[in-house]
Formats: structure tokens, sequence, C-alpha cells
């Protein structure tokens, strides 16, 4: 036995080792809790979305699902949504039509914000997005197709991701316009 | 032996329990890592990018947010008048001063949801306000109609006023903390 001095019949130094380790163990399950619940999170935008339709299709966010969906979802805008996967080739978000403000985010797997644009970024206003992959970059540089001849690409190192585009809606008397604008969005693997 | 049995108990019920709680406490809670504060106001401009902290991350994925990109907008929220009152709907407020330049903003009233702020009551934007002769504008907000650019409250208890500012230079966290923001100032109360 050691030469520690006894507690109650117990050791304390041995005690307060195993209290050190206790505390030592708990930052590293703190870490490990921390870094691997966006992995591990199943009540994510991804999994809600699924609920709600197709990958590559689009879907109006209103009302409740805004709310769910939305950080901080504003009255004064309509937004439609669809999860895209790059394996099926690069997508293009693509809507014929004009509105007074349209704005695109592209976000990762995990539900994370990694671009943005407005419609004074794209040109002419035109919502003509593609989203690809680095190597389908490549691939798409060697027969350029004409259809993409004004469209923005965003390069992205994603598998799948979710693009939300939001748009303005000044007074009610819009609703219809800025509803139909949205849903004709198209969001297809090319 | 019982010793030891203990003492390895002892601290492995710290590690998982203590390391569980603490990180539990800490994405639940949301403490506010990465916040612009103005005046009333606070954004959270990194919120929902590969760029927010661990802690802000791990919280916006199990809520499962989507958040406005940096080239889409950014969103002040306030809870509280100028003076650190908490809002509530039976007073009336005045949302008087400047705003920062955008392409467009929208202001409107929200209430605490499940997760995040969910809109309720009324809203405006940027296009419709009235001004005076010197462009400057004030908005009541209220529960009873005002006349002017009268924001509606409905409801009781207590809610928060959301300024979204769209198309706008001021989206970043180092571009954010210099932006001035309108005063909320209480007028009277029921």
């Amino acid at each position: 036995m050691s030469s520690s001095p006894l507690f109650g019949g117990w050791p304390v130094t041995r005690f307060a080792y195993a209290l050190l380790i206790g505390v030592v163990g708990a930052g590293i399950v703190h870490i490990a809790i921390l870094f691997l619940l966006p992995y591990l999170a199943e009540r994510d935008a991804w999994s809600r979305m699924a609920e709600l339709g197709e990958v590559h299709e689009t879907l109006m966010i209103e009302g409740e699902e805004a709310n769910r969906l939305l950080a901080n979802p504003d009255p004064l805008f309509l937004a439609a949504a669809c999860r895209f996967d790059l394996d099926e080739g690069p997508v293009r978000i693509h809507a014929p039509d004009r509105v007074l403000f349209w704005s695109l985010s592209v976000y990762d797997r995990m539900g994370q914000n990694i671009f943005s644009l407005n419609d004074r970024t794209a040109s002419e206003g035109q919502l003509d997005i593609v989203i690809l992959k680095p190597v389908q970059m490549l691939d798409l540089r060697h027969a350029f197709p004409e259809d993409f001849a004004t469209s923005i690409f965003v390069e992205a190192d994603l598998e799948a991701g979710t693009a939300v585009i939001r748009s303005f809606l000044p007074d009610e008397s819009w609703r219809s316009r800025v509803g139909d604008y949205l849903r004709s969005v198209s969001c297809d693997p090319y | 032996m019982i010793h030891k049995i203990f003492l390895i108990a002892f601290a492995l019920s710290i590690a998982i329990g203590g390391g569980a709680a603490s990180a539990w406490m800490m994405i639940d809670r949301g403490f506010g890592f990465g916040a612009v504060d103005v005046g009333a106001w606070t954004a959270f401009p990194d919120r929902g990018t590969p760029a927010a902290d661990p802690y802000s991350r791990a919280r916006f994925a199990r809520q499962g947010y989507l958040a406005l990109g940096q080239a889409e907008g950014i969103a002040f929220t306030a809870a509280r008048d100028t003076l650190g009152q908490p809002l509530s709907s039976s007073c009336t407020y005045q949302v008087e001063g400047p705003i920062p330049p955008s392409r467009l903003w929208t202001l409107h009233a929200a209430r605490q949801g499940n997760g995040g702020l969910v809109p309720a009551g009324g809203a405006l934007n940027s296009l419709a306000i009235l001004r005076r002769e010197d462009g400057s504008f004030d908005i009541p907000v209220s529960r009873d109609p005002h006349p002017g650019n009268w924001l509606r409250l409905t409801g009781t208890g207590e809610f928060a006023l959301v300024l979204a500012l769209y198309d706008t230079a001021v989206a970043t966290t180092a571009r954010a903390v210099d932006v001035q923001l309108p005063l909320i100032r209480r007028l009277a109360c029921d």
C-alpha cells in the first residue's frame, strides 16, 4: 500500500487521481459530443425535407414548414427549396421568369451555408446556376454545352446538398406571381 | 480490489456524466458566441456557416435550420427596448433612426416558437414606408392602430422585433459591428 494519508480508510491520493482522470475524461467526452453532433443530428434540414419531397424536386417552404426549416423566416418573403445529389451529375437551378428580388443559398449536407448570391450578382437578374464538383467542371470544360452560356458556375466539394431560393413579397397582390415564379424553379441534374 | 472498482466507476461516471451534461448545457443554452450586438439589436452573421464556433454549429445542427447567406442579407433581432426592458405586447413602442444601406429591408414582429423566432403580427418593408421630407421615418409598434407606419402587434406577452436587411454590405461580422440601427423607445403601456 502507498504511504498516503487515509481518509475513512481510503487513500486520498488515489481518490484525487480518479477524480482527475474523471475530469479529463469529461473534457474528452464534451469535445467528442460537440464535434460529432453535427454529423449525428437526425432532425436536420435534409431529413426534414426528405419527408416533404424527393431529391431534385422543388418544394415551396411556407407557413409551418418555413418556421421549422428557416432561421428567422420572413413573412414578406416566399421560399422554395430543393435537395440535390451531385453524384447524378451537375445540378442546374434555373427559372425562366424574373421577379423583384431573389436570393439563393447553397447548403451542404449538414445544413451549413457554403455559398449565396442574389439577383444582382447574376447575369441580367436571371436565376441560372449550375452547381458541380471540381472534377465535373473539368469534364465540362472539354465539351461546354451551349445551354450553359449565361449560367453561373458554383464549384463545390459536395456529394449532396440543399438549395434555397427566397423571393421578396412586397404585398399580398404579389403572392401568386412570386409563388408561380418559385414553383417554376427547376432543380434538375444535367 | 473493491477500492479499484469503485475508483474506476467513479472516474467513468464523472467522465461520461459530466462530459455529456456540460456539452448538453452549453449547446442547449446557446451562449451567444459570435453575436454582434448593436444597441438593442443582435445578429449572428456566422451562424449556420462553416465559420461558426463549434457550439453554435452543434446547436444549429440539432435545430436543423437553414441560415440566411451573406449575399442574401442579415437579420437583426431585438427582444428588449433601447433601455433594456423586455418588449411587451401591452406597450406601444416607437422604432426610429437610421437603417444601414441595403437594397431592401423588412421589419416584423415575432414570438419565440419551439426552436427559434416565428413571425407573429404585422410586417413592414422599405418600399412601403412613409417618409418625412428629409427621408427619415418612424414606426409605431402597438396592438392599437396608429397613423403612419403602424406595425401591428397581436396576442399578449413578450415579443421580439426582427429587422432583416437584404443585399447589404453589412452582412459580415466585421462590417456589422460598425452599423447604426434604429432605437426602440417605449412610449406607453396599457
